[in-house]
Parts: C-alpha cells; structure tokens; sequence
C-alpha cells in the first residue's frame, strides 16, 4: 500500500509536467506575431456556470467561423477563456494570467461584478475590453479602453416602461423579479423611475433570491389576489420558467408577461411550450428571429452544442468577437503593422457598425452601446413580432 | 382566509419533501452516526438517471423510478466504500469535510455530463388534483406526504423489529461492541448507506414532479433545508425528521406570503435557533447523557 501511494505521486507529478509541456501554459515561450489572443474571464463552474460556458461557447464559434474564413488581416484568433467562479477576486488574478500570456483584446467579464473588478484593474493597461454580458450601469466606469456588447440595466428597464407606456398594454402592473442579482434588480428600479411617467401602476411586487428560486407558489398567489393584468419579469430563462410552469392556469388567459432580453431561448427552456403563451420579450437578440445571420449562428451552436439552443449570452459572445473583427479591420491593424495596437483597436471602436445577431451595433465612447429592441410575443410555441 | 389555506397548502406540499429528504438524512445519521451532507447531490444524480431513463432511453415511468432507485442506492454504497469507509477511525471532522467534498464533486460531474443550464422533468406522476371549496391541493401533494408517511413507518419498523434494524441499531450505540457480537459494521453501514440513497432517490422522483426543472445545483439547497429539518425535529428520529419537515416547510411559506419573499430563509434558520436553545435536541430528539 505503501509502494503504491508512492508511485502514484509519483505518476501524478509526471502527469501534471507533462499536461504543463502539452497545454504549453507554464509560460515563457512568447507567441507568434501572426496569432490574436482574446482572453475571456467568466464564470465557467459554480452557480453562475450557465452564463459564462454561454458565452464562452458563443465566442468559440465565431472565432471557428472567422479562423475557417482565413482569420483577421493575416491574425489567427486564439480564445483564451478562463474560469472565475464568478468572484471578482479570482477574476481579477485570471486578468492577470492572461496578461501573462499575451492577451491583446480583453472580454472583460461575463457578470457585471467581475467585469467592474476587471475594468478598474485594467485601467493602466490601455487594452481594449469588451464585455459581452456586464449591463451594470457603473460596470465600465473609470476605463475609457472598456465598451459592452449587451444594453445597460436601466436603458433597458426604460426602454421596457416606455415601451408599454406607448402602445395599447395593460397598464395595471405586477413586478416579479429577483433582487440578488445586479441585473435583475437594476432593470426594475429603472423600470420603476419611469413607471409613473408611463402611467403605469405597479400594484404589487414580489421577488425571490437564488437561494429561493425553486417554489414560487406565494408569489403567484399575491400576484393573482394583486388584479394585475400583466407581469413585469426582468429575470432569467432558467427562473422565468420555474414560474411560468407553476403559474400556469393560476392566472386569466389574457394575462400577459413582459421580459426583457434575459428571458431569449424561453421556448427552448419550458417544459411544455402552453407555459410560455402570452410572453412578450424586449429584446435584441431572438434564437426565433428569421433574420440569416441569426439562424446561421442558431444552426452552428446547435450542432456545436448537442442541439443546445443559443441563449443572450451566447449571442453577445459572438458578436463580441465580429466586433473585435471590425475594429480590427477599421484600424487596419496587420501582422506587419500591429504598433499602438491598443490605442488604435480602441479608437476604431466608435466608428464601427456591426450587424450582429443581437441588432445593428455603434458604439459610443462612453463604452455603450446604441442598437434597437425588439418586442416578440410568443404564441402557441412560436415567437413572433408583437403588433401593439 | 383563502390566502392562508392557499399558503398552507404549498407549506404541506414544500414540506412533505423536506421531510422526504430528511427521513434520509437523520437515517443516515442515526446509525452511521456521520453527516451525509452529499445527500442532496444524491438527490439530483436520482433526478437526473430519471431524465436519462426516460427521455433517452424510452423507459416506461414505472421501470425508469425503479432503475433511479437502484441506481441512487448502489452510488451511495459506492461513495461510501470510496469516501468514507477509509475515513472510518478518522475524527468526524474529517469525515464532514469529505462529505462536502463529495457534494461538490457530483455537483460538478453532472455539470460535465449535463451541462449547467436546467433541464426539464418528464411528467411521468400524473395525478388529478383534489378541490376542497375553493382550495385546490395538487395530486403530488398528496401523493409526498402519504409516500412520506408510509416511509417513515415502515421505516421505524425495520430498524426496531427485524434482524438488519437491529444491527443498525447495536452499531450505532457502540461499533466495537457490535463488532465483538459479531456484527460486520461495515455491511450493516453499507446497507444504511443503500437505503438512505435509495430514499434520496424517492425524494428526486417527488420533488421533479413538483417543481419541474433539474439543475446540477438542485440538490443543494433543499439538501441543507432538509438538514435543517433533521435537526429541528430532533437528528436520528425518524418521526422527528417528518414533523421538522412538514413544520419547516409551512413556516418558510407563511413567512414568505405574510412577512418577506427575500427574508423568509432568515425566518426559517431563526426559528432553529430558537427552537435549538430552548430544546437542544429538536423537536422528537432523545435526550442522551453522555458518559465522560
């Protein structure tokens, strides 16, 4: 017994040398001139996996379409994704390592807290980060190299009171959302500034945590004794329909749910699509949507991803890197010529558009993005532009 | 008035499966005299062999709960034999932190195999639901407190009236004794650790139908929660581990509906507290004296 403890440490020590020549990650040999390495911090294990394996998932694809493509002005895309966790420490350090290795492009976080650790830690680097994911509002503060990819909370929340305010929606409103989460809460507070302004009456809010996600039979019950005739769910797929196959036939079937872009890949997700009737999502990004580039993206993931159907994250991923592309291209940036790479690939990115899957994208310096929601309702299982 | 039945009901129904995962929980802990807190990922694999059995391989629902519970019982005989049995002279610190391991270890396995993003339970329990007045109570409701009750009984009466309980019992007073009466303390514990897996497998099968959606992290919470009930209605008491259940089950939902949605775990551990200074044993708890 003795003897084999011995020898396998010693066969874990030869493994463990032999995966570091392998993988090539112990460092010190420096990459070549013609390789552009994008490094992605996200949660790729733990409670928050779903976001960052979306998006590191959304990333890989494009970067295999563009390397399939013959690559970027003679650059071949190498993804570097590392694993945070979700904590914004251990984000942090994984910026640090992929500094190590050469990383030129920066995709900053996929959660906002992680993203606004990354971006103030990036401040004097000067490199370029574009986030996919983080929609905090202060996410990108104090770095003017950081942009995003996806909308900021309260544009969004705005976006959706307004929405509502302008067109023939009930206008008694209940609000489910899950206040543990940056996203979610920062959507409704928004959404709640604008509300009155809107001449929309929220009669009741509810909300859980991430701790409390499975049951939300109390909260279906106080909305059902509210008299609301619509539910304001700035949450997530995953929980969205947790509640939706509780709620169903709890509610009148006129009753109509409004999300946001956290509620894309919904159909995929509930178990019998009659949950989902009556949804309506704002949202830049439909895996529905007829658009070719989408259903291009939509088709490539699947069949990467065992039929997976591509969520909002995966989407942002992906335009993440064809936003890279573009800034690439409009800065000229070549193997031969690749001097202040930072300082150019970020001045690009304000005069670059992109057609992305989530919408038609410009960039402002203040690192937001301008790009259109769309409003989808979903009937009998299948998504379609909703006529107010 | 409705709306306190309506939040009683969903008490009974979140209830009846704390109770169902505690039954496993306190069994486990009675007789081993170890925290399986690896119980609730058992809980989700269960869950999960279900999916498998029945969306990919086609199994009829009867077949694919009996091939869940087979299968939950020889994993918790082999986490055991793997895990814990080494561990078996060690502290019993040692012995938690190995069990926490084991819980993340599964967490992560089916996260690998399934993938992290949550997948649907077949409906393969369909019961019509019962209407009293205005209160409407879901079959399955019904269902997870009768199962759970017939468990709990049948449970009792194993351990107190044949060979195997009997065993189970002289083990977890005193090993060595056991031992010298000729009792293998490791088959004994071998076969707690198979029924209490194969419990857990009831409870997947239970709490899938109810709420819906399987995740590689499902296990966790409702696996602590259940803990939690273990030890309010007194750890090692079977009765104990229904009534914690049930009683922990109807507070969170009475504190969600007339207090706070987001405070009602705050309210739930409190009231452990409280009932945990006031009477350190739980609920049914017996009172041991120790000797020194």
């Amino acid at each position: 017994m003795k003897n084999f403890k011995k020898i396998s440490t010693l066969l874990l020590a030869v493994l463990m040398i032999a995966s570091c020549v392998v993988l090539s990650s112990c460092g010190n040999e420096k990459k070549a001139d013609d390789v552009l390495v994008i490094g992605g911090v996200g949660p790729l294990t733990g409670d928050y996996a779903n976001y960052g394996n979306s998006v590191k998932n959304g990333a890989e694809i494009a970067v295999a379409e563009i390397n399939a493509a013959g690559g970027i002005n003679g650059f071949t895309i190498r993804l570097d994704f590392q694993d945070s966790a979700g904590v914004p420490d251990s984000a942090v350090a994984a910026y640090g390592k992929l500094m190590d290795d050469d990383m030129m492009v920066s995709l900053g976080g996929v959660l906002s807290g992680e993203t606004a650790s990354i971006v103030a830690a990036a401040k004097d680097d000067g490199i370029l980060i574009l986030t996919p994911s983080a929609s905090a509002d202060d996410a990108l503060k104090g770095n003017d190299a950081a942009f995003r990819v996806c909308f900021s909370d309260s544009s969004q929340g705005v976006s959706a009171a307004n929405y509502i305010g302008a067109n023939n929606l009930p206008k008694k409103v209940a609000v489910f959302y899950q206040n543990d989460i940056d996203y979610s809460s920062g959507l409704y507070k928004a959404f709640e500034d604008t509300a009155d302004a809107n001449g929309i009456e929220i009669v009741v809010v509810e909300s859980f945590t991430s701790d409390t996600d499975t049951d939300f039979t109390t909260q279906i019950t106080a909305i059902q004794n509210s008299g609301a005739e619509m539910i304001f769910m700035p949450i997530y797929a995953d929980e969205a329909s947790t509640f939706l196959s509780q709620a169903n036939g709890k509610f009148a079937e006129d009753m109509l749910f409004f999300g946001c872009d956290g509620l894309d890949g919904i159909i995929g997700k509930v178990a019998d699509t009659a949950d989902c009737e009556n949804v309506l999502l704002l949202t830049p990004f439909a895996a529905d949507a007829e658009a070719e580039n989408v259903q291009k993206f939509v088709t490539a993931y699947k069949n990467a991803h065992n039929d997976a159907i591509p969520d909002q994250f995966a989407a942002d991923g992906y335009d993440a890197i064809y936003a890279i592309k573009a800034a690439m291209e409009k800065a000229n940036i070549t193997v031969e010529d690749q001097d202040n790479f930072n300082s150019r690939i970020v001045a690009a990115m304000t005069e670059i558009t992109v057609n992305g899957v989530t919408g038609n994208m410009t960039w402002e310096a203040s690192g937001e993005t301008a790009k259109d929601p769309i409003v989808m309702i979903i009937k009998s299982g299948v998504a379609q532009l909703y006529n107010p | 008035m409705i709306l306190f039945f309506q939040t009683l009901i969903s008490g009974l129904s979140l209830g009846s499966i704390y109770a169902l995962i505690a039954l496993g929980y306190t069994m486990v802990y009675g007789i081993a005299k170890m925290l399986n807190f690896a119980h609730g990922d058992v809980i989700m694999i269960g869950a999960y062999s279900v999916i498998v059995a029945v969306m990919q391989m086609n199994m009829p629902p009867i077949l694919a709960i009996f091939v869940s519970i087979a299968f939950c019982a020889l994993l918790g005989v082999i986490i055991e034999f793997l895990a814990y049995k080494p561990l078996r002279k060690a502290p019993s610190l040692a012995v938690l932190i190995t069990a926490i391991g084991v819980s993340y270890f599964l967490q992560n396995i089916a996260q690998l195999i399934f993938g992290t993003q949550q997948k649907f339970f077949p409906k393969i329990i369909s019961l019509p639901s019962v209407t009293l007045g205005t209160i409407e109570i879901s079959g399955i409701t019904l269902a997870t407190l009768a199962v759970t009750a017939i468990i709990m009984i049948v449970l009792t009466l194993f351990i107190n009236k044949t060979k195997v309980g009997k065993a189970m019992r002289a083990v977890s007073e005193d090993k060595e004794a056991a031992e010298l009466m000729g009792i293998s303390t490791n088959r004994t514990i071998s076969v707690t650790f198979a029924i209490g897996s194969a419990l857990a497998a009831v409870a997947s099968i239970f709490y899938g139908a109810t709420y819906t959606y399987i995740k590689p992290t499902t296990g966790s919470m409702p696996g602590i929660k259940a803990f939690t009930a273990a030890v309010f209605g007194g750890i090692g008491s079977i009765p104990g581990a229904m009534l914690g259940g049930i009683l922990l089950g109807i507070i969170e939902q009475f504190s969600k509906a007339y207090v706070s949605t987001t405070m009602s775990d705050a309210i739930v551990f409190a009231v452990l507290v409280i009932v945990l200074v006031v009477k350190p044993t739980g609920l049914l708890g017996k009172k041991i004296s120790e000797k020194v």
